[in-house]
């Protein structure tokens, strides 16, 4: 397993977000994780990677103890991540962008002498082209279309060199064909990398195309796990997704 | 031991001295109290630190010793001072956020800094064109001067309206925050701000009026302070510290916070200038630190 | 003209300029040297690392106070103690920094903010109460750098010496890996923890670079201002580095070094006509604020655009 989610709950205020997730993701997957709005997917994933403390839980990463460890640690650990709302570094080149993930990545960022332009240069450029973002290099990434900053966080992420990959709505915002293209993107990266892959999603197109398990959230609590047509056929799911009488 | 005792805390032998002190620093605090409530509001509803909020206090002050000397005196006239010192900084207050704050809600926390640094330095030195550089001095009116006695000791009378002044303003805030409608969406916009406009609510008009309304406060302050306090250029930058610490301890954007701050502060103050006069400073600073390190909202704000 | 050369020329102009002046402006332009390097490292956190610091005047005060205690109150000949001067200044700074921003970066934005500018305070109070030590209310007069040192002409050279390696330093440190990742930090932390970089152990290192670089400038200025004074840490003065960096350009490197000459030479010239300096500066940074806030460099960049 190279994910391991044991009871993972987390509270706020009046809300349990989590109540007892429990996950479990073998390598090579492609795991969709879906739920209505507020089922807890993007607590989960914030929870996961120590940006908010569990409440109780445990989780683990290829047999390790990771539970709260903060982001920074996880991700040296190998686990990447994007988020809903594209977090890029807005000010900087696409370039620029990758190298200063690529800098992160090899422990160089308290060096302090050597110039960082003509570092990891050609493997940016690599993860940028393997995006399909390789005739964008010198644009400043604020200026970069809403997929192609997806595209570059992919690249961000990819960086780091992770066995887990984590990405929170990665066709958010995107028109439907666009979706497919880039959920199939991702999916080939995956597996040309040997990457297991995590994803939250919305549109069942995208999720019924590409995902190997499908994880169903509600309230804070796994409804429902199995092969695409294991959960497609689950009664419960389809009450909560397609309002079927009980 | 002993020693350590009797050299700092001897003064504790002698109810007279407590009371006193006890007094003054009551009453200094709902000095620090007009101030730090305005500020306390600006910071909470327009997410500015101003720091020329002492400057405005002390144009309270002169403009309450300006309207004095050219009065026949009197309590009238006293009155008549309290009144000119906050009317003119309300409208005072008005102008310089439709003038000049507005324009840079947008811009980078620098610009903004910067901006009520400036004025700052550009008040201090207008202070000194319009009245000189020497101290003024007020005196307090005949009605206020003199004192009580109670409980077998002596208090000065003004101390002891500055309090009931001062009691008085926080009931009247008290009553205009939470029983009008101003007052609502003031409290609404200190929790959160974004959902004002999403309610219709005009919040031009809203950061105006708690501009001028925080400035009004503190020209109120400054006026009242101005018999017992040396008005003179260099007041402003005095005052706005101890402004600071409270709001700071008191959480920013609580007014009763900064009630409880204040009177805090006073009362440490008043004591600490008699225990242990030379760190009596330092310690505040200290103590506005440890807040902002244990519990940046402080005693009645909101966490982030 | 392409960058080399205009660098060139900029350094010949600065190793010709003190043969030009008389000796008072020589004692300025080591002032704009210092404030120099002030504002550019004040910068290297606000423009590069988008962390706004109410309290950076502490270390440019504290690094003055070093470097007068160690002339007057270390018990070292002159020019021993002077040969450490510029370590001591830093290091004191430094170490200032450490503490101040080990506490200040848990937080972000405004209490970041408030917290330097308390704990900005809390040196002024001891600045003006450890009166054994700092002079108190009169601060520490009399510093001189030790014999022919003492000439303005040579301690120019002297303070160019330090500042020209220390702003090259700063610059290679915000082009390096470190420089980038604060950059990107700037930005966006969050991205940048996601990355595998302990954010905070980041923003720590680059206020304390930056704060003993201004401790490096307060010492430098100490000597050739001939003392220090509490006011160096009141309040009032953590607006100075601010205005400078506005005012040249936070966008670019040297801008605030073109900020702290501007800033020093009107400075001198209209406190030498009116003692209303204050309302002078409040109203440029009025105009700053409201009608330039690319600043100088901002202006001149859209000239040639």
């Amino acid at each position: 397993m190279i994910l391991e989610v044991q009871g993972l709950a987390k509270r706020f205020g009046g809300l349990q977000a989590l109540d007892g997730v429990d996950l479990s993701v073998e390598p090579g997957e492609f795991r969709a994780i879906i739920g209505p709005n507020g089922a807890g997917k993007s607590t989960f994933f914030n929870t996961l990677t120590g940006l908010l403390q569990p409440d109780s839980g445990r989780v683990r990463f290829e047999g390790r103890d990771v539970t709260g460890t903060p982001p920074h640690l996880l991700a040296r650990l190998g686990v990447g991540r994007t988020f809903q709302i594209t977090s890029i570094f807005h000010d900087l080149t696409a370039l620029e962008n990758v190298q200063v993930a690529l800098l992160a990545h090899a422990r160089q960022v308290w060096s302090l002498w050597p110039k960082a332009r003509a570092l990891h240069g050609e493997r940016a450029k690599q993860l940028l082209s393997l995006v399909g973002l390789g005739g964008a290099l010198e644009r400043q990434a604020g200026t970069l279309a809403h997929g192609d900053q997806k595209r570059l966080e992919l690249a961000i992420a990819l960086a780091g060199e992770p066995r887990l990959l984590l990405l929170d709505e990665p066709t958010a915002g995107m028109a439907a064909q666009e979706r497919l293209e880039s959920i199939r993107l991702v999916h080939r990266l995956a597996q040309e990398l040997g990457l297991s892959c995590v994803f939250t999603e919305h549109d069942m197109a995208v999720v019924f195309a590409v995902a190997t398990r499908i994880t169903v959230m509600h309230q804070g609590k796994v409804l429902a796990e199995g092969t695409p047509a294991e959960v497609r056929a689950r009664r419960e799911v389809q009450q909560v997704y397609l309002g079927v009488p009980a | 031991m002993i020693e350590f005792l009797s050299q700092h805390f001897s003064w504790a032998q002698n109810p007279v001295v407590v009371a006193r002190q006890v007094l003054a620093g009551i009453s200094n605090g709902m000095l620090l109290f007009l101030i730090s409530a305005g500020l306390s509001l600006i910071f909470g509803v327009l997410r500015i630190i101003n720091f020329a909020h002492g400057a405005l206090f002390m144009l309270g002050a002169f403009v309450a010793v300006s309207v004095l000397s050219l009065s026949p005196g009197g309590g009238w006239a006293y009155v008549g001072a309290l009144g000119a010192a906050t009317a003119a900084l309300a409208v005072f207050g008005a102008a310089v956020e439709a003038g000049l704050l507005r324009r840079i809600y947008r811009a980078p926390h620098e610009f903004q800094l910067l901006l009520t640094f400036a004025l700052v330095f550009v008040l201090g030195d207008v202070a000194k064109l319009l009245w000189g550089r020497e101290d003024h001095s007020t005196s307090v009116p005949a009605l206020l001067d003199g004192s009580m006695r109670a409980l077998g000791l002596t208090f000065p009378s003004y101390r002891l309206f500055l309090i009931g002044a001062g009691l008085a303003v926080a009931l009247g805030l008290w009553l205009v925050l939470h029983r009008t409608r101003w007052g609502i969406f003031v409290r609404a916009a200190t929790m959160d701000r974004g959902m004002l406009s999403a309610l219709g609510v005009n919040t031009r008009l809203l950061f105006t009026s708690v501009f001028a309304a925080g400035a009004a406060l503190a020209g109120l302050g400054g006026a009242l302070a101005a018999p017992i306090v040396a008005v003179g250029p260099g007041l402003h930058v005095q005052v706005i510290i101890d402004a600071f610490v409270v709001v700071v301890i008191g959480g920013m954007g609580s007014v009763m916070g900064a009630l409880v701050a204040s009177l805090l502060v006073g009362i440490v103050n008043a004591f600490g200038l008699l225990a242990f006069p030379g760190l009596a400073v330092v310690l505040t600073f200290a103590v506005m630190a440890v807040v902002l390190v244990v519990r940046p909202h402080g005693l009645f704000g909101v966490p982030e | 003209m392409k960058p080399a050369g205009r660098l060139a020329l900029g350094a010949a102009a600065l190793l010709a300029l003190p043969l030009a002046i008389s000796d008072f402006w020589i004692f300025i332009a080591i002032e704009v040297l210092a404030f120099a390097l002030y504002a550019v490292s004040f910068n290297v956190l606000l423009g590069y690392g988008g962390m706004l610091s109410f309290g950076h005047a502490a270390f440019f005060g504290v690094g003055g106070y070093a470097a007068a205690i160690l002339m007057k109150k270390a018990g070292l000949p002159p020019g021993v103690a002077f040969a450490a001067l510029p370590l001591v200044a830093m290091a004191a700074a430094a170490a200032a920094a450490v503490v101040v921003g080990y506490f200040s970066v848990r937080r972000s934005g405004i209490y970041f903010a408030m917290l330097t500018f308390a704990f900005q305070m809390l040196l002024y109070a001891v600045a003006l109460k450890a009166t054994g030590l700092t002079g108190g209310d009169d601060g520490m007069t009399g510093l001189k750098p030790p014999g022919l040192l003492a000439q303005p002409l040579a301690y120019y050279y002297f303070a160019l010496a330090l500042v020209a390696p220390a702003l090259y330093v700063l610059f290679r440190l915000v082009s390096s890996p470190f420089g980038y990742a604060l950059r990107a930090l700037r930005g966006n932390p969050r991205r940048l923890q996601y990355s595998g970089v302990d954010v905070r152990a980041h923003q720590l290192a680059a206020f304390v670079i930056t704060g003993a670089f201004a401790g490096l400038a307060g010492g430098i200025f100490a000597l050739s201002s001939g003392n220090v004074f509490p006011g160096w840490l009141n309040w009032t003065a953590s607006a100075t580095p601010i205005v400078m960096a506005v005012l040249g350009g936070v966008h670019s490197f040297l801008g605030p070094a073109l900020g702290a000459a501007v800033y020093v030479v009107l400075e001198v010239l209209i406190s030498g006509k009116t003692e209303y300096w204050p309302l002078a500066m409040g109203i440029i940074i009025l105009i700053l604020v409201l009608l330039m806030p690319e600043g100088l460099t901002g202006l001149a960049r859209r000239r040639t655009a």
